[in-house]
C-alpha cells in the first residue's frame, strides 16, 4: 500500500469515521526552493497541468515571474508531487545539470509508472529548455530527456508502449519519440517528417494545443481563434484516421467512461462530445453559463466530467447521464483571482485544483445538487 | 491551450480581442474624469427653463454652413442636467445611436460606441480638435470634464468626409462653455454623495479689453469608489447565492481646467485661444473575478489652440494652430495582474502621445443658394512609451464641401483626402434634406465612405502577450441612412434607419506559440433604427425618449459569419420626464439595455440592465439651488459592465449650485 494512503486509512479504522478529506489549501514552493537563475529575482511556482499517480497529484511548475507586463522564466521547470491529504510536496527538478534543460513545463502524462513532461522552453523553438522528459517518481529524478528539433515547441504529450507523441504549439504538426531509445522518430529528418494535423479552414495560425491516447488511438486537437478540429491517428504510425470539427479554440480533451471524448472549447464556452466510430462524430453537449469563462481543463471519471474555467475561477462537475442531457450538477469557486488551470478528481465528489495565479493547490467538494 | 496563452488570458480581462488590447492600453492610455462631473448651472433662476430639444446639426450662420451635416444627429444641452451628477458618458447615453461601455464605477475608463462601431471608430472633438488616447486609440470619456461643456453634438454615420479619417461610426463634438452676454458671470457648484464622492466646479466669464470675452472654468472631482456589489461565486448552479463584496482600489480624483478667450483684432477679425488641461489619479481595480488591488494609473493632458477668424469680402476664413499632449503612468501593473509598486519586478510604465496641427478653412458663397467650403490641414502625431517605443507620422488632409439650396431641397456633398502616415484615403459623402411642406416635416438622407488608419498601439504596442503588426492596413466603411423628422416648437419626433458595412477590420488573433496579434481580417454589417421624441409639456414638464435598435452581424467568411458582434446591445431605450419651475425642479428617467452577446459565438450574454434615476431640487435663496439625486433606484448590485467589472448599486448625491 502506498504510504500516502496509510494516514487516512488509519483514521478510518481508528476514528470510526470516513476518510479524512484532502487539505483545503496547500501552498506551493517558492523563492530559493525553485532554484532561481537570479537569486534576487525568484519566481513563483505557477502550476499548470496535472496528472495522478500513486496517490499523488503531479503538477508541472512553470517557475515564472513578472517583469512588468512580460512573463519571464525565473528558473528551471519543476514537477511537484503533491500529497493532497498530508499537504506534503516533493519537488522534482527538471532542469538537468545546468538547470536549463527544461523550462516552461506543460502537459504531464502518466504511463507505466513513469511521468512524461513536455517542456516548451522560451516558446521560440530555438533555445534550450524545450523537449520531452521522462521522470521516475520514485527516484524523483529525470531518467531520460530529449531536446526536440529546432522550430518545434512542444505543447502536449501522449504516450503509447512504443511512442511518445508531442504536439507543436507553433505549427499544426505532431512529432514522435521512440520510447525504447528515446530518440526522435517522426520529425527526426526529412525522411521522417513531422505529421501534419487536420486543422480548421477558418481562422488564422492553427496550432496543436493538446494530444492524448484514447482507446489505443492517438488524438490531437488543432485550434484557431474561431474554430477547432479533433483528429485521430494511428498511435504507432501516425497515419491519419479521420477528424471532426469541435468548438472554437479547444484546449484539452478527456476520455469519458462511456467511450466518448469530451472536449472543452475555450473561446466558444462549450463542451463537445465526440463519438469514435468508423468516423468521428461530434455533438454540442453543453453551453456553459455566460459568467463562466476561459475553459481550460477537462477530466473524466465514469459518467462524470470535470472542467476548469480559469477566467471565472470555477470548477464544474458535469453528469453526462443527467435527465435531459449533460448538465452541470455541481460547481465550486477556487478563490478570486486564483486562475485555476487543471484539476484531478480524487473521487466523484472531491477534486484537487492547481491555481496558476496564486501558486497553490486547493481541494473542493463537488457534491451533486439534488 | 498552451500555457503561454493561459498566462496571456490571466493578464488580459476576458474580452473580444479588439477590446482586449484597448483594456490593456486604457490602463496606459487616456486620462479620466470622475462621474461626479459638474454640469453648467441653470440659466437665470427666475426663468422657467425649457428642456432641450434636438437641434439640427447644421448651424446656419449668416455666412452659410459651418460644416456639411450628417443625416442623423442629436444635440444634448449640458444645461439640461443642471442639478444632476452627470458624466460626459451619461449625457451622451441619452442620445439614440450611442452605447457607452464603462469599466466599472465612477472615475473608471469609459468608451463610446456610435452605431455599433468600436470605440476606435468614432471621433471625439473638443471645440473641433480631435481627442485621442495616448496610443492614438479611443478616448476615455471619463477623462472629460462635463462641467466645462456647453453642449454635445452627436453625429452618426460614416463621416470621414465631413470630420476626417476615423469617423466610421460617427462623431461627438464637445462644445466648451463660452461667455454669454457682456457682463461678468459666474457659476459655482458643489456635490457630495455616496462612496466618498465629492465634486466642485466653477466658472467665470467676463468681457475684457474692448470687445473681448473670456471664460475660465475649473472642475475637481474625487470618489472613494468603495461601493458594495453582489456576485455569484458559482453561477452554473441554479439558484446559486449572491455574496456581497466591496469594490477595492476604485478611488479616483481629477482636476480639469478650461480657458477660452476671444477678442476682435480688426473690424471683422477675431482671435480666440483655448486651453484645456487635466490631471488625475485613479486605482485600477480589475474585474470582479480577478481584482488588482495594487494597480494605479496617473495621467496628465493638455491642449492648446489658437485661431484667427475673419472675413475677406464675401468669404469667411479661419486659420488655426493646435497641439495636445497626453501622459500616462501605470503603477503596480504586471503580467499576473498587479504587483507592489516599487518592487524590482514591478517597473512603472509610461506612455505619451502628442499631436500638432495647423489648419486653414475658408468658405465662400456662390450666389444666393450655395456655400462652398474648403479646408487644408497638416501636422504630426507622435507616440512614445515603454511598450511602443518612439513613433511619429505626418498627417495631412484637404477637404471640400458644398451646401446647395434648391428650394425645399438642400444637398451637402463633401469629399476629403486624408494622409495618415503611409495610409492615404479619399472619403466622399453626400447628405440631403428635404422640406416638402416647409415646416414641420423634414426628410433626411446621407451616405458616406471612409477609413480609419491603424493606431500607434495597433501598429507598435508590445505588451506582455500582445504583439504589434506594423503592416496593418486601414479599416474601411461605408454607410447609408435616411430619416424623417417632425419639428415644432413643442414637439420633435425623429426616426431614422441606417446600414453600415465594414471591411478590413483589425481583429486580434492568436499568434502561436505565445501571443495575440492584430490583423485586418474582420468584416461586419450593422443595421439600425433610431427613434427620438422630445416634447415640451404644459406646466413646465418636458419628456424625451431615445430608442436604438441594432443588428450587428459578423460577415467575416468562416465560422463567425452570421454571428452577432459582441458588446452591441440589440435594443437601448432611454426615457426621461423632467419638470422645471421657478423654484422647484425634478426628473425621473429610465435607461434600459437589452441582453447582448459577450462573445463572438452567441454562446455567452450580458444580462439586460435597467437603471432608474430620479432627483428633486429647490431654489432655496436667491440663485442658490439645492438638488438631491438618486441613481439606480432599484439598487441592483449585480450589474456588471462589459468585462465583468461591477457597477455600483443605489447612490445618492446632494448638489448645491448657483449662477450669478
Amino acid at each position: 500500500m502506498n504510504r500516502t494512503r496509510i494516514l487516512p486509512l488509519l483514521c478510518l479504522l481508528a476514528c470510526g469515521g470516513g476518510v479524512a478529506p484532502p487539505q483545503q489549501h496547500i501552498p506551493l514552493p517558492s523563492g530559493a526552493q525553485l532554484k532561481p537563475y537570479d537569486p534576487a529575482n525568484p519566481g513563483e511556482a505557477r502550476p499548470l497541468y496535472t496528472a495522478q499517480l500513486g496517490g499523488r497529484v503531479y503538477a508541472t511548475l512553470s517557475n515564472a515571474r513578472a517583469q512588468g507586463n512580460f512573463v519571464v522564466t525565473a528558473g528551471p521547470g519543476f514537477l511537484a508531487g503533491i500529497d493532497p491529504f498530508s499537504g506534503n510536496v516533493d519537488l522534482i527538478d527538471l532542469g538537468g545539470s545546468d538547470e536549463h534543460q527544461c523550462t516552461n513545463p506543460g502537459v504531464v502524462r502518466v504511463d507505466s509508472g513513469k511521468l512524461y513532461v513536455a517542456c516548451s522552453g522560451d516558446f521560440s523553438g530555438s533555445t534550450p529548455g524545450r523537449g520531452v522528459f521522462e521522470v521516475d517518481p520514485n527516484g524523483k529524478t529525470v531518467s531520460r530527456g530529449l531536446v526536440t528539433p529546432e522550430g518545434f515547441v512542444p505543447s502536449g504529450v501522449a504516450v503509447t508502449a512504443t511512442r511518445v507523441w508531442l504536439g507543436d504549439s507553433a505549427t499544426p504538426h505532431l512529432i514522435s519519440v521512440d520510447r525504447a531509445t528515446f530518440a526522435m522518430a517522426d520529425g527526426s529528418d526529412p525522411a521522417h517528417p513531422p505529421i501534419p494535423v487536420t486543422c480548421p479552414t477558418t481562422g488564422q495560425f492553427p496550432f496543436v494545443p493538446y494530444v492524448g491516447i484514447v482507446a489505443g488511438d492517438l488524438y490531437a486537437l488543432c485550434a484557431t481563434t474561431e474554430a477547432g478540429v479533433l483528429g485521430r491517428f494511428d498511435a504507432q504510425t501516425g497515419a491519419a484516421k479521420g477528424s471532426v470539427a469541435v468548438g472554437a479554440q479547444p484546449t484539452e480533451f478527456a476520455a469519458t467512461g462511456d467511450g466518448r471524448i469530451a472536449v472543452v472549447n475555450s473561446n466558444e464556452n462549450t463542451l463537445t462530445l465526440v463519438t469514435p466510430g468508423a468516423t468521428l462524430t461530434a455533438q454540442l453537449a453543453l453551453t456553459f453559463s455566460s459568467s463562466t469563462s476561459t475553459l481550460q481543463d477537462v477530466k473524466a471519471r465514469g459518467q462524470l466530467v470535470y472542467t476548469v474555467a480559469s477566467g471565472s475561477n470555477t470548477v464544474q462537475k458535469i453528469d453526462l447521464a443527467a435527465a435531459g442531457g449533460p448538465k452541470v450538477v455541481a460547481e465550486a469557486n477556487t478563490g478570486l483571482g486564483s486562475n485555476p488551470f487543471n484539476l484531478e478528481a480524487l473521487d466523484d465528489d472531491t477534486v484537487v485544483v492547481v491555481n496558476y495565479a496564486t501558486s497553490d493547490v486547493v481541494s473542493r467538494t463537488l457534491t451533486t445538487a439534488q | 491551450m498552451p500555457r503561454a496563452f493561459a498566462a496571456l488570458r490571466r493578464s488580459i480581462p476576458l474580452a473580444p480581442p479588439a477590446a482586449q488590447k484597448k483594456i490593456i492600453f486604457f490602463s496606459a492610455a487616456a486620462a479620466t474624469a470622475l462621474a461626479v462631473a459638474a454640469v453648467p448651472l441653470l440659466a437665470h433662476a427666475e426663468e422657467a427653463r425649457p428642456q432641450a430639444e434636438p437641434q439640427d446639426i447644421v448651424v446656419i450662420g449668416p455666412t452659410g454652413s459651418t460644416r456639411a451635416p450628417a443625416a442623423q444627429s442629436t444635440v444634448v444641452e449640458a444645461d439640461k442636467f443642471a442639478g444632476e451628477v452627470r458624466s460626459v458618458a451619461e449625457m451622451l447615453s441619452t442620445s439614440p445611436g450611442v452605447s457607452v461601455h464603462a469599466l466599472g464605477g465612477p472615475g473608471q475608463a469609459t468608451t463610446l460606441s456610435l452605431r455599433g462601431a468600436s470605440a476606435d471608430q468614432s471621433l471625439v472633438l473638443l471645440d473641433g480638435i480631435p481627442l485621442h488616447g495616448p496610443g492614438g486609440g479611443a478616448v476615455d470619456l471619463a477623462t472629460l470634464p462635463a462641467s466645462l461643456l456647453d453642449r454635445l453634438v452627436i453625429s452618426r454615420g460614416v463621416l470621414g468626409a465631413q470630420f476626417g479619417a476615423g469617423a466610421l461610426g460617427g462623431v461627438v463634438e464637445l462644445v466648451p462653455v463660452h461667455p454669454r452676454g457682456d457682463r461678468l458671470q459666474g457659476e459655482a457648484r458643489l456635490a457630495a454623495g455616496s462612496f466618498g464622492t465629492f465634486g466642485a466646479s466653477g466658472s467665470v466669464a467676463a468681457p475684457w479689453a474692448s470687445e473681448g470675452k473670456g471664460v475660465f472654468a475649473v472642475q475637481v472631482d474625487r470618489t472613494g469608489g468603495a461601493f458594495p456589489y453582489d456576485q455569484q461565486l458559482t453561477p452554473e448552479v441554479a439558484g446559486s447565492p449572491y455574496y456581497e463584496f466591496t469594490r477595492e482600489n476604485a478611488d479616483a480624483w481629477r482636476a480639469s481646467t478650461l480657458l477660452r478667450a476671444a477678442t476682435p483684432i480688426a473690424s471683422s477679425t477675431e482671435v480666440d485661444l483655448l486651453f484645456q488641461g487635466s490631471l488625475g489619479d485613479r486605482g485600477l481595480p480589475g474585474s470582479a473575478t480577478a481584482p488588482t488591488p495594487r494597480s494605479r494609473e496617473l495621467d496628465r493632458s493638455a491642449m492648446l489652440g489658437a485661431r484667427v477668424r475673419g472675413t475677406a469680402g464675401p468669404a469667411d476664413v479661419s486659420a488655426r494652430l493646435w497641439g495636445d499632449l497626453d501622459l500616462i503612468e501605470l503603477r503596480g501593473v504586471s503580467a499576473f495582474g498587479d504587483c507592489a509598486d516599487g518592487a524590482p519586478d514591478c517597473p512603472r510604465s509610461h506612455q505619451s502621445a502628442s499631436a500638432l496641427r495647423g489648419e486653414v478653412e475658408a468658405g465662400v458663397p456662390l450666389g444666393e443658394t450655395q456655400w462652398l467650403r474648403g479646408t487644408v490641414a497638416g501636422g504630426m502625431d507622435r507616440a512614445t512609451g515603454d511598450a511602443t517605443g518612439f513613433h511619429r507620422r505626418g498627417v495631412f488632409s484637404a477637404s471640400v464641401s458644398d451646401d446647395v439650396r434648391l428650394g425645399a431641397l438642400s444637398v451637402f456633398p463633401a469629399a476629403r483626402l486624408d494622409v495618415v502616415g503611409q495610409d492615404v484615403g479619399v472619403s466622399p459623402a453626400v447628405a440631403a434634406t428635404l422640406r416638402p411642406w416647409e415646416e414641420p416635416i423634414e426628410l433626411r438622407a446621407g451616405a458616406g465612405i471612409s477609413f480609419r488608419a491603424p493606431s500607434f498601439s495597433e501598429l507598435y504596442l508590445q505588451q506582455g502577450g500582445l504583439s504589434p503588426n506594423p503592416d496593418l492596413a486601414p479599416e474601411r466603411a461605408r454607410s447609408i441612412d435616411a430619416g424623417i423628422a417632425w419639428r415644432t416648437r413643442k414637439l420633435t419626433l425623429s426616426a431614422g434607419a441606417f446600414a453600415s458595412w465594414y471591411r478590413d477590420l483589425i481583429v486580434y488573433e492568436l499568434f502561436p506559440p505565445a501571443a495575440v496579434k492584430p490583423f485586418n481580417v474582420g468584416a461586419a454589417r450593422i443595421l439600425g433604427l433610431e427613434l427620438q421624441a422630445v416634447a415640451a409639456l404644459p406646466l413646465g414638464f418636458a419628456a424625451e425618449l431615445a430608442y436604438t435598435a441594432l443588428q450587428a452581424t459578423n460577415t467575416r467568411p468562416g465560422t463567425l459569419e452570421g454571428h452577432s458582434l459582441p458588446y452591441r446591445p440589440p435594443h437601448r431605450l432611454f426615457v426621461r420626464l423632467a419638470h422645471h419651475a421657478e423654484r422647484f425642479e425634478s426628473f425621473a428617467e429610465a435607461n434600459w439595455t437589452a441582453s447582448m452577446p459577450r462573445n463572438s459565438f452567441d454562446t455567452a450574454f450580458l444580462p439586460a440592465q435597467l437603471l432608474l434615476n430620479a432627483g428633486v431640487g429647490a431654489r432655496v435663496a436667491g440663485p442658490l439651488w439645492i438638488d438631491l439625486e438618486a441613481k439606480n433606484l432599484l439598487n441592483d448590485r449585480t450589474l456588471q459592465d462589459l468585462f465583468q467589472y461591477p457597477l455600483p448599486g443605489f447612490t445618492l448625491a446632494v448638489i448645491a449650485r448657483a449662477r450669478l
